[in-house]
């Protein structure tokens, strides 16, 4: 019996002495792996952002009011925010990468996830940039040409066009990205559906008579703002 | 037709002008035969497509009968060359024909006539073509008699602006007519401007400021008020000026940057004319409508203004007792040139925002001077052009400043 015993200590030892000298030389490596990514993400950050800052890229961003809204949004610089997001993307994928070294079961194949995935987040973030800098640009030049034409409530009219914009974008990038696809896509539908369907019948309906009223000072407006340079010249 | 070497050439750029245009030519031939009879000169007209006859109207006029040159003949061959151009229609394809026509007949005077000029004498082409000829200067600025509430985009904007970027006393940067050297033409066609969308309408203020930073000996001569038949709207016109100012800016940008103080220029022919009466217009309108413009485009300011400087325009706008705030809007027009060339915003968009900033101020000025001599109103326009003088160090601190 307790010999038994011993034998199943001994083989529980040399069991576990076994199974740590195989998982130590592994967790080592895995440790280095998470430093050395660490380092690598390091160097790729500061490669990218110094890169974005020789080409000038603030003034892009500055152009398209990128830097307006990170700075409301209490974020920082584009240029750095890019750097930053190059740094977490390099560091997971190490992480992983070191996660999947240990050979933890629960784990397994999370690397070929995150490496499927990384393609898939770039072209969320491409989809959700060009929709931000579409907004924008409709944006200004809607409340350009609305505030020009005498067009009353130009500011509602660009901001709901901007938000509109900017709301395809993320529809879009979300949708890209796997995430709760059905979910976003009725909630979006539904909700443009409705401020639609309402303005239009609040327009319609509701408003004949002011719309009547609006539309009749707007082409009078127009024919007023449109004065002549003569006398300033 | 081969017209050879000429010793001036007069040019007339000219697009449905057949109510004034035999008048100015027959002008510009009196002034030819009776005044400069030993010089070889031709006059061209570059027609930029008129549907009224006006080029046949100038190749037909008839300069040997009725009243006019009976008693003088030139004594040297003087030609008429009737040409239409070919390209984009615009005033800056018409100058670079007539450049092109200087420089191929070796002309060492230049002289462009307003074909709409109401009041084009013999006389007054003489004294255009005189000082250009004498060598006395090598550029000649038109000149007019304004009334000091007259104008407001020239005298609000471009003329205090000009003088302090170029340090140049010149009045009318916008001038129709003006005449020149031959070989400051044979420059100009050196350039690359002629292919600029904007020097459509951005060609007589880069004229002026090119001559200006090309070293030239600059001068100005009276001439009489032009009834400023200006083809646009008030927006168009705002614009077409912001643009052009950018345009010229950008060019000489190494000249202006170490430009300092004003230089009077001289000064040729006679203040002969009365003062004309400043034109009536709604201020109190364009107050309004500059007041809700603003507010409205408040977000894209924010973008372009220094916080600082929208923070006091937007108290200005609200205040019930307004002022006159020449260092506010000085502020202003060089937060936006700075703007434009670090690319805040397209150059359109710029121009756009800045229309309603220039009808506040023009209303402004307006009503501020409404009631005041017009010796008081002609000071407060000198001291703006101190004011865009004296805080010139900030447009050169804007326009280079990095983002």
């Amino acid at each position: 019996m307790i010999q038994q015993i011993a034998d199943a200590l001994v083989q529980s030892w040399q069991n576990f002495a076994t199974a740590f000298a195989l998982f130590v030389p592994r967790l080592i490596a895995a440790t280095i792996i998470f430093g050395v990514g660490f380092l690598v993400a390091l160097i790729f950050r500061r490669l990218i952002h110094q890169l974005l800052v020789s080409l000038h890229f603030d003034r892009v961003t500055h152009r398209i009011g990128a830097n307006e809204m990170l700075r409301n949004a209490g974020m920082p610089a584009a240029e750095l925010l890019i750097a930053k997001i190059v740094f977490w993307i390099v560091w997971i994928g190490f992480m992983l990468s070191a996660v999947d070294t240990l050979q933890f079961a629960p784990f397994q194949g999370l690397v070929d996830e995150f490496f499927r995935f990384v393609p898939r987040f770039l072209v969320a973030l491409l989809v959700f940039t060009l929709g931000f800098l579409i907004g924008n640009f409709l944006w200004r030049a809607t409340l350009l040409a609305a505030v020009s034409a005498g067009v009353p409530g130009a500011r509602l009219l660009s901001g709901s066009l901007r938000i509109l914009v900017i709301g395809i974008g993320v529809v879009m990038a979300l949708e890209q990205l796997g995430l709760a696809t059905g979910v976003v896509l009725t909630a979006f539908a539904i909700t443009f559906g409705a401020l639609m369907l309402g303005a239009a019948i609040a327009f319609g309906l509701g408003g004949r008579d002011a719309a009547k009223q609006l539309l009749e000072r707007q082409f009078r407006n127009s024919r007023d703002r449109d004065s002549d340079a003569a006398p300033h010249l | 037709m081969a017209v050879g070497q000429v010793d001036v050439l007069v040019g007339l750029p000219t697009l449905n002008n057949a109510a004034t245009v035999v008048n100015i030519a027959k002008a510009i031939h009196v002034s030819f035969t009776r005044d400069l009879p030993r010089l070889r000169t031709v006059i061209i007209n570059s027609d930029a497509g008129s549907t009224d006859g006006t080029p046949e109207l100038i190749r037909d006029a008839s300069f040997e009968h009725g009243d006019m040159v009976q008693t003088s003949h030139s004594l040297r061959t003087m030609h008429r060359v009737v040409t239409p151009y070919h390209g984009i229609p615009g005033k800056n394809t018409a100058l670079q024909s007539l450049f092109a026509a200087a420089v191929l007949t070796q002309a060492e005077t230049l002289v462009v006539i307003d074909p709409a000029g109401p009041a084009t004498t013999a006389e007054r082409v003489t004294e255009l073509i005189t000082p250009i000829w004498r060598a006395e200067v090598e550029f000649l600025a038109p000149r007019y008699r304004r009334h000091p509430r007259d104008g407001a985009l020239v005298t609000q904007l471009v003329r205090p602006l000009v003088r302090a970027v170029y340090g140049v006393e010149l009045d009318e940067p916008l001038g129709a007519e003006f005449a020149c050297s031959g070989r400051f033409a044979s420059h100009c066609l050196e350039q690359d401007i002629w292919q600029q969308d904007a020097a459509t309408f951005a060609i007589d203020l880069w004229l002026r400021t090119e001559a200006i930073a090309h070293g030239l000996t600059i001068g100005q001569i009276w001439r009489p008020p032009t009834a400023s038949a200006a083809p646009t709207t008030l927006r168009q016109a705002v614009r077409q000026i912001l643009l052009s100012l950018l345009v010229a800016l950008r060019a000489h940008e190494s000249f202006w940057h170490t430009a300092s103080d004003a230089v009077k220029l001289p000064t040729w022919g006679d203040d002969r004319t009365k003062c004309p009466g400043a034109a009536e217009w709604d201020h109190v309108a364009l107050a309004v409508q500059a007041q809700h413009d603003i507010s409205e485009i408040r977000p894209l300011l924010e973008g372009v203004l220094d916080p600082a400087v929208l923070s006091r325009l937007v108290d200005e706008i609200g205040a019930t007792d307004p002022r006159l705030d020449d260092e506010l809007w000085v502020r202003i027009v060089y937060d936006f040139l700075g703007a434009s060339n670090r690319g805040s915003a397209g150059m359109d968009h710029l121009a756009d925002m800045f229309v309603p900033i220039y009808m506040w101020r023009a209303a402004r000025f307006m009503s501020f001077t409404a009631h005041e001599p017009d010796d008081v109103a002609q000071t407060r326009l000198n001291t703006l052009c101190d004011a865009f003088l004296r805080l010139k160090p900030l447009l050169v601190n804007s326009w280079t400043v990095e983002v």
